[in-house]
């Protein structure tokens, strides 16, 4: 099983194909996973105020599977969740990244800028951390609904300061091309799509939130099978019924994501399959507002 | 002659972990377990629609996720008057279950094992696995091309005694892989259920919104027995080879020796794992009244130590004395272990569930006795024997599961109430207080798995659960911690959880 330019080329096709692209792409694709695999482009992994939720679903990839993705697709100089590096060699590993620059920085997570020790890595505020990463990065992804808007953590009251990566690095005066991709967590399949975008082709077209268009530019509700339910006012009178989930208070309407089309787990399932609403995980406005709950059910005249 | 040794970050392991040792005659005298990040979840939660705390709890923890939304949509209903139907249960406790088989096989191959293997020893590799051929040819280009960090994520490591045995340490690389795919496949499982992972869509307060649908339970059964059979054949195998390989291993890190869990997977006659505490070894019906949280040394505003269900969070960073951000909850004021050596404890010791005559089997077919268990390999054997034994019984629970039933109750609510919501996480004792004014949240709380394992001291000096697991800790001065990276990963870090 060596890795040959022919499994590069099977495997630009593939992504190609999966992210919507012409298959004249292929051979510029392959040199991109050539340089993926040969440590030419790597990926610096960092986590902020995170739950780990993003890692995980990156993890939950099908197309690549995750060991090819750990081994082919990706080279990871760091990763907080998957390095076998520790304590000191932990350190040592991603300050000898830093020094060396270039590669693209993941960022999973929000930034404390209020109590700025309220995330910290070895002897470092993690938002200095970010600032002497950032500085020496290719270019970076904000992976997740924290990192890209600030997420459920920056709702009121937001005691820890809270704060996307692109507000932060506009912050600390960092120049630095930011890729948004929100959801909670983000999809596999928007994470690695985005990512070998950047690498081959550059920074991908994005949307005025600074999300690739590929991803974000379809409005769920519309995409949505339960759409003509809607059109035709069949609405679910309570979690779990038939029709569409509108009146409980789903936010497909104004959500972009293309969850819709692509499914979660290998497509195992979605939430609106799962018969619940869509609550705007991908949303910039995601769980801010506490008067806009996720479900309408203690509302007095929801039936009306 | 005492020296310091940190580790910091402690990686592998969910979050934001920090290990303080003082080392004397080669041995830990001291340990400090610091928790180095806060969000703030329980404020936040404040004067919310009841409704949102378990979407919004879920997202304390990207690997436990499945745990507090079970938590949170018992507080709530028990707040507000909701039972969920018989259907809800069982789905949701074969959505937890599908998540425990995640969490444990995460934690001992992309975790743990780590630590025991020379990852080097790939390079020698003449056999014919094409998974292991395609890793070592990746790994030697990785050598080649001259590129800064080669075979991360796999390499640099810390130096220790790794054990020279190419079955042992080029089996569990090959295995490494497979449990990815397998790992991936119980998400597919959760998410069947579950509508995604992580974070699910469909547990909700009064029981679970995608019903029973015959089709999707076969499309799990077919899952569950793909991912049983690598629990008997490969994981159970890998952590009993472990064991003979690393004895030392089998002895230390014992802990404090007191066990609690708050039991779950209620079936038709009761929780299938009990809930109570074992203390100097006999087992006790659980009481929650006599949980308190200690803030002695924590960064939270000073109180004395007070049941979750007065809890207060306010931050306070430079707290003088505080060293980490987790709370200290303690059980009639002692610190206790908790998690899948705890449940195995406590169901073995009340002797229910047949998991006392399960373990005897398990310990009689390893060939290993039973003063192995509170050990650093201990927890890693009763994780694997929990996720066997809970891998054949979800299988009955599947077969509960009536297709023209329910799975979700009519909504109710009233506008007041106080709830208790306890489960038990793959990392151990989950509980969740909420008090509803006005039909919005005014108070939330959350005592996670990791809070008791990785609590700092409290009033009384006392260390939490890992910090005295460290203590006592034979080290070897060439080595950088990872005998205490070893121990402090057979507690299972979520540290996001921990803290929240």
């Amino acid at each position: 099983m060596k890795i040959t330019r022919r499994a590069f080329l099977k495997d630009a096709s593939l992504l190609i194909a999966w992210l919507g692209l012409p298959q004249t792409l292929t051979p510029s694709f392959a040199k991109a996973l050539e340089e993926l695999a040969g440590g030419q482009a790597p990926l610096l992994w960092l986590q902020g105020q995170s739950c780990s939720g993003c890692s995980v679903s990156l993890l939950n990839s099908t197309d690549p599977g995750p060991a090819d993705l750990l081994t082919r697709y990706l080279s990871l100089y760091f990763h907080q969740t998957i390095s076998a590096a520790t304590g000191k060699s932990a350190y040592q590993s991603v300050d000898k990244a830093i020094a060396k620059g270039g590669y693209i920085l993941a960022i999973e997570g929000a930034v404390p800028l209020t109590i700025k020790g309220a995330c910290r890595f070895a002897d470092e505020d993690f938002a200095d951390l970010l600032y002497r990463a950032a500085a020496k990065a290719y270019a970076v992804v904000s992976i997740g609904t924290c990192a890209a808007f600030g997420g459920i953590l920056s709702a009121p009251p937001n005691l820890t300061g809270a704060t996307s990566v692109a507000k932060a690095l506009q912050k600390g005066n960092i120049n630095v091309p930011v890729i948004n991709l929100p959801g909670c967590p983000a999809h596999p399949a928007w994470m690695i799509g985005s990512l070998a975008h950047v690498l081959k082709i550059g920074i991908p077209e994005l949307d005025k939130q600074g999300r690739p268009m590929k991803f974000y530019s379809q409005n769920l509700h519309e995409q949505c099978p339960y759409f003509s339910q809607y059109q035709k006012k069949n609405f679910a009178k309570a979690l779990g019924d038939e029709g569409c989930l509108f009146k409980m208070g789903c936010q497909g309407v104004v959500t972009q994501a293309d969850c819709s089309m692509r499914g979660w787990n290998g497509g195992t399932n979605w939430c609106i399959r799962a018969r619940s609403n869509c609550i705007g995980c991908a949303r910039p406005q995601f769980a801010n507002d506490r008067n806009f709950p996720f479900f309408r059910l203690n509302e007095k005249d929801l039936q009306a | 002659m005492s020296r310091s040794v940190s580790i910091g970050p402690v990686t592998r392991i969910e979050g934001h972990l920090r290990i303080d040792t003082r080392i004397e005659n080669n041995r830990i005298a001291e340990a400090w377990s610091m928790g180095e990040m806060f969000r703030g979840f329980e404020t936040l939660l404040v004067d919310r629609d009841p409704l949102d705390a378990p979407v919004i709890t879920q997202r304390i923890c990207g690997v436990c996720s499945v745990s507090h939304a079970i938590a949170s949509c018992k507080a709530v209903e028990a707040a507000i008057g909701l039972k969920a139907p018989r259907n809800g249960r069982y789905l949701r406790s074969l959505t937890l279950g599908a998540n425990y088989l995640q969490s444990h096989i995460l934690n001992f191959y992309h975790l743990s094992a780590l630590d025991f293997v020379r990852v080097e020893e790939l390079l020698d590799y003449r056999g014919k696995d094409p998974v292991l051929r395609g890793l070592k040819i990746w790994a030697s280009q990785e050598i080649s091309s001259g590129r800064i960090l080669p075979i991360a994520p796999f390499l640099p490591k810390l130096p220790a005694d790794y054990v020279d045995n190419n079955n042992w340490n080029l089996g569990a690389l090959s295995h490494y892989l497979e449990a990815l795919e397998i790992r991936q496949e119980t998400h597919e499982m959760t998410s069947l259920f579950g509508g995604k992972m992580p974070h699910t869509a469909s547990l909700v307060p009064g029981g679970v919104t995608c019903g029973v649908d015959p089709a999707v339970v076969e499309s799990f059964r077919t899952r569950l027995r793909r991912v049983r059979r690598f629990i008997e054949l490969t994981y159970i195998p890998d952590v009993i080879a472990a064991a003979r390989l690393y004895p030392q291993y089998a002895q230390g890190g014992q802990g404090v020796q007191r066990y609690l869990s708050y039991g779950g997977f209620e079936e038709d006659n009761g929780d299938w794992l009990p809930a109570g505490t074992v203390i100097e070894d006999r087992f006790e019906p659980l009481d929650t009244a006599a949980i308190k949280e200690d803030l002695t040394a924590s960064r939270f505003r000073q109180t004395i130590a007070k049941h979750p269900r007065e809890g207060v969070t306010v931050p306070e960073e430079d707290k003088k004395g505080a060293y980490s951000w987790l709370k200290a909850p303690r059980y009639k004021g002692l610190s206790m272990e908790v998690g899948p050596l705890a449940r195995i404890m406590v169901a073995a010791t009340a002797n229910s569930a047949g998991v006392g005559d399960a373990l005897q089997a398990f310990l009689r077919e390893a060939n290993l006795p039973a003063s192995v268990l509170p050990s650093v390999l201990g927890r890693h054997a009763a994780r694997a024997l929990e996720a066997l034994l809970l891998s054949q019984q979800m299988e009955t629970w599947l077969d509960a599961l009536k297709p023209e039933e329910a799975s979700l109750a009519p909504y109710q609510t009233r506008p007041n109430g106080y709830g208790e919501g306890l489960t038990e996480a793959p990392r151990g004792a989950l509980g969740h207080w909420i008090t509803i004014r006005n039909d919005k949240i005014e108070r939330y709380q959350c005592v996670a798995p990791s809070t008791w394992n990785f609590s700092p001291r409290d009033q009384h000096q006392q260390p939490g659960p890992v910090e005295a697991a460290l203590t006592g800790i034979e080290v070897n001065e060439n080595y950088q911690g990872i005998e205490a990276a070893r121990t402090v990963r057979s507690f299972d870090p979520c540290i996001a959880c921990a803290v929240h």
